[in-house]
């Protein structure tokens, strides 16, 4: 009887769940529609033109500012579902409900998120074909067969993201497995589309297939170009971590107005499992960089040394404020934590130490290679270069100092991880030296290798930080194939006291949020600003009045703007998702 | 709830201000496109050195990785020294043939000390001429404090081409047989009336209509009725408006040659195309769902 209950409700609710999915199709639909008609009407009415202006505002800070809101919103769109599926599958191992239900909170701040990601690709696109026109009908001849393959994905991506989302109810039980296979979809064509939209910007930055003329020779190689694959990796892991940081705002803004101890304690554990994949991702996150940043190098000299050595050097030091930041927050939010894990109060001994090398990683990473000094003590140090502070503004020190501290936040967090637990297997102590080992061992290849990089040129110094990275991974990878063993059957000194974390801990979690945001405008702007005066580098030339590379100050200035307008529109997108939750509630 | 969001709001902007406060703090600068300079045989030597030193600076990018004062970058050898040590870098060699040697092709001799690592300068994204090069070679010449002995010649000259896939109209006449039976820059068929002087008396939108419409008028002298009617409309709109730049462009008069492709063009109908698949996949599923549900409920 109950079988035949639930079959029917599962029955009565699949038109439901495709009538969900058509209204989302039927509005991408409308929004392609409308652009392509708006595009091609300004095309055709507009006087013709290379570059025009946006209304009196330059063209370039006008594309500039929606093409990174359009890109942190896909970012936040493709990254959730990568980590909603993982905790679903997690719900469905250990059988707890609560991965499930966390799993469904991560998707529901998708439904909204998708629709504003398109209006601002569909305000994009128009944006290029009206300011850029000639620049915008070179791309289009090119790479016509991408364009098609893209729009045929994005429906693909609406049809399985909304159905993942729609049929969640629907398809639980013995369909759980649908669902899970809907979530894997969901990724697989999200992950296609991104690597179709890298085709584009990494082929601005490193063209290939392409002859002195400019015309097509190989579509392959010009797809398959010296960044692309390597933005796509870094894109990918930088898009769960983004999701995640935005994920634990949403259940920091949560905990801050929960009125139950039940639900401060759900958005507790939403937080912290948001703020783990931000950071499990943030990880891996410089080995990608390294290695774009030696494609880079392997593709122009010229443009890689722009990048670390010229005109943007400086906004490295920038950036490893950042970061910097972002390694502070997060153990002192798994600090934090740790006040409510029973047990965890052994491991206090660890945090000035380790409070001490993070610093001294940082104040290392943010040295400045150039000091900015007067002319007096410029001579006075004999140039502009300090004889003892000048040794930690070059790659060699700050990525010992990065590695270093990325070691010592996995430590962090492997204490927060067997904070209630003491291990109960014979080998523990065998174990734990073990580890230890493992965690020294890359300690010392990371000091060898940024000792000796001193003494190598800068294109075989970078590819000494894959060493470094490859050695930190390695101890982590061996640290956490023994940790489970470890702590398998240990004993549990005392429940987690979920919700019991003080106020500031959210602060850090948004405090994490904002900074992944800031930094990934940076960055962008940095990609995107080594090509200087060109368009396509080294072939077509940006001729337009814009065709400068602005003070850092404005472009900070502008990137800090786009940080407000995001989360501005996230806030919308918070806002909608507990309205929903709300109108559940009562009709519940 | 309020509160809450406003407290959160002042948190952002206290940590993107701060951000962006740290952002003045780093030297300030602007990075502006190389400025076009025009050189001759008859430069003066020391306008020519001037150049020169614009395109280390700018175009050339030298100083990412070369030092012209005590500071500056050590990746590559000191340029001030660059032109006294020419003579004796390579046996056989004029310091003159090694400095052009060296920014030309860099890698066939490098010097102790030093890493390979610089690309030719004749090539993107410096995209320098000959001329271009022999300027760079006089600054360093005056750099090392010596006169300038480089000359420039003729052919070490080329008309600067617009960078990159634009204004290919010459190519494209060829391409889809205007040549044929029209004449332009002195070579191409009589058929047709020469077209280098076309953009004189006509303006872009004529010349577009004539192309797309052969019996819209005829020049006076040719018969009418040659050119095929379906000839025009077989070229690609975008690939017309890059004949019509080309041609107004030998009159010396600029046109975009950014075309507006027409709604109904294969880029409408094929969107339009995925758009109907779509919701039909979607409507049939629908209909399916509801009529399986309908025969369940009775």
């Amino acid at each position: 009887m109950e079988a035949h209950l639930t079959d029917t409700i599962t029955l009565a609710s699949t038109p439901q769940a495709l009538k969900g999915t058509y209204k989302g199709v039927v509005k991408i639909s409308l929004m392609l529609a409308a652009t392509y008609l708006v595009a091609q009407g300004l095309s055709h009415y507009l006087p013709a033109a290379d570059y025009r202006q946006f209304f009196g505002f330059s063209n370039r800070i006008a594309v500039w500012i929606v093409a990174e809101l359009h890109l942190m919103f896909a970012a936040f769109v493709l990254g959730v579902p990568i980590f909603a599926v993982i905790t679903e599958f997690v719900g469905k191992a250990t059988g707890e409900k609560r991965y499930d239900d966390l799993a469904k909170e991560f998707t529901k701040l998708l439904a909204m998120a998708y629709t504003l990601t398109a209006v601002l690709g569909c305000v994009l696109l128009v944006l290029f074909v009206a300011l850029y026109p000639k620049f915008m009908g070179y791309m289009t001849k090119l790479f016509k067969p991408t364009w098609l393959l893209y729009i045929v994905l994005i429906f693909g991506e609406v049809v399985i993201a909304y159905f993942y989302w729609y049929s969640w109810d629907l398809l639980q039980g013995a369909r759980k497995k649908w669902h899970l296979l809907l979530g894997v979809l969901v990724n697989l064509w999200g992950t296609a589309l991104l690597f179709v939209a890298d085709i584009w910007v990494t082929f601005m930055m490193s063209p290939a297939g392409i002859d002195d003329a400019g015309n097509l020779t190989s579509l392959w190689a010009a797809i398959n170009n010296h960044t692309w694959m390597p933005i796509n990796i870094h894109r990918l892991l930088a898009n769960v971590a983004f999701g995640g940081a935005i994920a634990a705002a949403y259940a920091a803004v949560r905990f801050l107005n929960a009125k139950t101890d039940e639900e401060r304690a759900r958005f507790d554990w939403m937080g912290y499992v948001g703020s783990f994949i931000a950071i499990a991702a943030f990880i891996p996150l410089p080995f990608a960089g390294y290695w774009l940043g030696r494609e880079i190098y392997q593709f122009s000299e010229q443009m890689g040394v722009s990048m670390m050595g010229g005109s943007f050097a400086w906004l490295w030091i920038l950036q490893a404020m950042l970061i910097g930041g972002l390694f502070l927050a997060s153990n002192f939010y798994l600090w934090l934590g740790m006040g409510r894990i029973p047990g965890a109060e052994r491991y206090v001994k660890f945090q000035i130490p380790m409070m001490i090398l993070l610093t001294i990683g940082f104040i290392v990473w943010a040295t400045p290679r150039s000091i900015i000094a007067s002319g007096a003590e410029m001579s006075a140090m004999g140039g502009s270069h300090h004889p003892f502070l000048g040794l930690f503004g070059v790659m060699a020190a700050k990525n010992t100092a990065v590695n270093l501290m990325i070691l010592t936040t996995f430590f962090s967090f492997m204490l927060y991880r067997r904070g209630n637990r003491v291990p109960a297997v014979p080998w523990a102590a065998t174990g734990k030296i073990v580890q230890a080992l493992a965690i020294a061992a890359a300690a010392g290849v990371v000091l060898g290798y940024g000792i000796y990089s001193y003494s190598v040129p800068s294109n075989i110094r970078i590819g000494f930080s894959v060493y470094q990275v490859g050695a930190v991974l390695a101890a982590m990878a061996v640290f956490v194939a023994i940790d489970i063993p470890l702590l398998r059957g240990a004993q549990e000194i005392g429940a987690i006291r979920w919700g019991q974390i003080p106020a500031r801990a959210q602060y850090a979690l948004f405090f994490l949020a904002i900074s992944f945001t800031w930094l990934m405008g940076l960055m962008g702007y940095i990609r995107s600003g080594i090509r200087q005066y060109w368009h396509i580098y080294g072939r077509v030339m940006d001729e337009s009045a814009n065709a400068y590379t602005m003070m850092h100050g404005h472009a900070t200035i502008i990137v800090s703007c786009i940080t407000v307008i995001f989360f501005l529109l996230v806030s919308v997108v918070f806002w909608m998702a507990s309205r929903n939750e709300d109108g559940e509630g009562e009709a519940k | 709830m309020k509160a809450t969001f406003f407290k959160i709001f002042a948190f952002l902007l206290v940590t993107v201000s701060t951000y962006s406060y740290v952002g003045q703090l780093v030297p300030q600068f602007e990075e502006h496109p190389p400025a076009k300079k025009v050189i001759t045989v008859s430069t003066p030597p020391a306008e020519l050195a001037v150049i020169g030193e614009e395109l280390v600076r700018v175009k050339g990018g030298c100083l990412i990785c070369h030092k012209v004062t005590e500071t500056g970058n050590e990746r590559g050898p000191d340029l001030r020294k660059a032109a006294g040590q020419a003579a004796t870098r390579k046996p056989g060699m004029d310091a003159e043939a090694y400095l052009l040697e060296s920014i030309t092709t860099p890698d066939a001799f490098i010097v102790d000390g030093y890493s390979k690592m610089m690309p030719s300068a004749l090539k993107p994204p410096a995209n320098m001429n000959l001329a271009e090069v022999k300027a760079v070679i006089a600054y360093l010449q005056t750099l090392g404090g010596a006169e300038v002995s480089v000359k420039i010649e003729a052919g070490d000259i080329q008309v600067a081409k617009a960078a990159g896939p634009v204004h290919r109209g010459k190519e494209l006449m060829g391409q889809f047989g205007c040549i044929g039976c029209h004449k332009v820059e002195g070579e191409g068929g009589v058929v047709g009336p020469d077209l280098t002087p076309i953009g004189q008396n006509r303006s872009p939108e004529e010349l577009m209509r004539k192309i797309l419409d052969p019996s819209a008028w005829t020049t006076p002298g040719f018969p009418p009725g040659v050119m095929p009617a379906d000839l025009g409309k077989s070229i690609p709109e975008g690939d017309r408006h890059e004949i019509l730049a080309y041609l107004m462009g030998l009159s010396g008069k600029a046109y975009s040659p950014t075309g507006a492709a027409s709604p109904w063009s294969h880029e409408g109908m094929r969107l339009g195309l995925v758009i109907l698949v779509f919701n039909l996949a979607m409507l049939a599923a629908l209909a399916w769902a509801r009529a399986r549900e309908k025969k369940e409920t009775t």
